[in-house]
């Protein structure tokens, strides 16, 4: 690859998982920059990094949010093989990480004086044309990459339980469990509409769900503290806690006591 | 002191009397029975008459006095309040009725009677008693009726204050739904700004939806009493906007049961899970999917609405609870405590989320 054809046409990538975002770019820099060469679109970011791999535009214009691969994670691939200007809608963590890192980027809906800046940086940059002489964001992409990750939605605890409902699977919200009771290979997730059978092991539910709301009273049961209306005293030094608007009661065993002292 | 109308609202037609009004109730005839009684057994002492007589003359006077009472209070008049045409009723039959019968025992001669100085008497004291514990008794059968009514006076204020505060609950938990994000806004703009410069023919019907979204989604301009019609336009505007921004990803149809589109719905309601099966199921997937949205009439009042898709599928840690647990709130406010919300999981992927609700009327 001998870069003497890229300094007289530049050209381009683009990646937006919107169309009509791709062809407004486009449009965009066919009027502010009409040297630049658009060499291929793309609709995800795996898809940018398998046309930029096979393509090698000098400049990748990276929508943030896409589906499959984002567009942080598309720019880790990249590295310093090009120059990189993210696109993104309104997105605070986002800006301010950008804002920060003095990555470029692009605010949609694009404002074509705040484009041109970030053409005019591109076109000096592109001047010196030296891969080793552009700035190493790995680690802020790094980070950026992990905190879009956990926002797609993956909580760090259980939502939802996912039992099989005659043929149905059945998606429980948490908290709609009253408590969960192992019986012998299952486990049985008694909850406001009925009762349920599961494969998972209590003690494997024990991680996944959150502390502050579920918590081990037996070595075979796991009560929402939600759903509890009171703890009594019963023989010796073990109790019993009273499910709110139920007749059931769980035992509680002696291990486990501490946790309903009173404050 | 011009009129005093009478609210009639418990009568359908309009006439001269209040039928409702006119016909004593048991507890007022065993009363005034009573009352006679009583009366008899006191002024028995100081007549010369007996028993019988003076008991046959009190139950005569005391019906009469009844009487009174209730065509006065059933006559359709404006000239006077009820209550006092009531207890002028009561007065004029104590003073007409021991007249009557004390003329009927002198067989219709007033001389006779003006002559006789026990018979005048005796007139004066019946007269005289009876007017005085027949308008005690008709103020306080007035009282009675003002208590009663003034109860259910309190009972229909008490209605009405539960159906506000069902309306506050609802119109709450909405405003924490309603929150239309920047970034779908600046998104979808960004979209319709591209429209209009190409000088696409789609930009009208899209800035139409946009309008008809943002019009429901906006707390300000929320309607009081949405129905299942406007949640069926709120929902096929929003997925025209969304198939607008991903054409090549998303497809969709809506089949809601056109005799169902008049009912009253959460507004809101069906588009949680449409944005939730965008959001979670369509939008995060390279290949997108389909998403279908329906309602039907099940047997009797059952109805059944769904938002299915065929997206990526929640992931166990998904985090959309507190939209699905406002929306089960929102649905049993609505319809009552046998109303809900079920999400299953499809073969091979996707979510299918189902409202069952319990119609109010079976219209």
């Amino acid at each position: 690859m001998i870069p003497s054809m890229a300094a007289t046409t530049p050209t381009a990538l683009i990646a937006d998982d919107e169309p009509l975002l791709r062809e407004q770019l486009v449009g965009h820099l066919a009027r502010l920059w009409p040297e630049l060469q658009v060499v291929a679109q793309a609709r995800n970011g795996r898809e940018a990094v398998e046309r930029f791999d096979e393509l090698r535009p000098q400049v990748v214009f990276l929508d943030v949010h896409m589906p499959g691969m984002n567009g942080v994670e598309a720019a880790r691939c990249i590295g310093r093989r090009a120059e990189v200007v993210f696109v993104t809608a309104f997105d605070q963590y986002a800006v301010e990480a950008f804002r920060q890192g003095a990555i470029d980027y692009v605010v949609k809906p694009i404002e074509e004086e705040r484009l041109l800046d970030s053409v005019q940086r591109l076109q000096a940059r592109l001047r010196v044309a030296d891969d080793a002489q552009r700035p190493e964001f790995g680690a802020l992409l790094e980070r950026m990459a992990q905190e879009l990750r956990q926002r797609g939605g993956a909580r760090s605890y259980l939502q939802w339980i996912k039992a099989s409902v005659g043929n149905a699977v059945r998606m429980i919200r948490i908290e709609q469990v009253l408590y969960l009771r192992s019986d012998a290979k299952y486990t049985v997730v008694a909850w406001e509409g009925g009762e349920a059978l599961i494969r998972t092991t209590l003690r494997e539910l024990a991680d996944a769900l959150d502390p502050e709301c579920f918590v081990q009273v037996h070595r075979s049961a796991i009560v929402n503290l939600m759903h509890v209306d009171r703890f009594s005293h019963g023989p010796g030094d073990s109790g019993e806690v009273h499910l709110k608007g139920r007749n059931e009661r769980l035992a509680v065993s002696r291990s486990y006591v501490h946790l309903f002292r009173q404050m | 002191m011009m009129t005093t109308t009478t609210p009639s609202a418990s009568t359908p037609a309009p006439g001269h009397w209040e039928r409702s009004r006119l016909v004593p109730s048991r507890r007022q005839l065993a009363f005034t029975v009573a009352l006679s009684v009583a009366g008899a057994v006191a002024l028995n002492p100081i007549t010369l008459n007996p028993f019988v007589e003076v008991l046959g003359e009190a139950l005569f006077v005391g019906m009469v006095l009844l009487f009174g009472f209730k065509v006065a209070g059933a006559w359709r008049q404006t000239v006077l309040p009820r209550w006092v045409a009531q207890v002028l009723a009561v007065t004029l039959g104590a003073a007409l009725s021991p007249f009557i019968v004390q003329m009927l025992s002198v067989g219709g001669d007033f001389s006779a009677f003006a002559a006789s100085r026990p018979m005048v008497r005796g007139y004066v004291l019946v007269t005289l008693s009876a007017g005085l514990i027949g308008s005690l008794f008709a103020l306080g059968a007035l009282y009675r009726e003002r208590d009663a009514q003034a109860r259910a006076e309190a009972l229909q204020f008490a209605l009405e204050r539960e159906t506000l505060q069902r309306q506050a609950a609802d119109a709450r938990l909405r405003l924490m739904t309603a929150q239309i994000e920047p970034h779908f806004l600046l998104n979808t703009l960004a979209n319709v700004q591209q429209l209009v410069e190409s000088g696409s023919p789609n930009a009208a019907p899209v800035f139409r939806s946009l309008i008809a979204y943002l019009r429901a989604a906006m707390p300000q301009l929320h309607q009081q009493t949405a129905t299942l019609g406007d949640e069926e336009r709120l929902v096929r505007a929003y997925l025209e906007l969304m198939l607008m921004r991903m054409p090549d990803r998303l497809t969709f149809s809506i089949d809601i049961e056109p005799a169902l589109r008049a009912l009253p719905f959460p507004q809101m309601g069906l588009l949680t899970l449409v944005e939730n099966a965008i959001r979670h199921g369509i939008d995060p997937g390279c290949d997108g999917g389909r998403i279908e949205v329906g309602a039907r009439r099940d047997a009797g009042r059952e109805i059944r609405l769904w938002v299915a898709d065929t997206g990526v599928g929640l992931s166990e840690g998904a985090g959309t609870g507190t939209g699905l647990r406002n929306l089960q709130d929102r649905l049993q406010a609505f319809f009552g405590p046998d109303s809900g919300v079920t999400l299953l999981e499809q073969a091979p992927h996707g979510v299918r989320a189902e409202i069952r609700v319990v119609a109010p009327t079976a219209a």
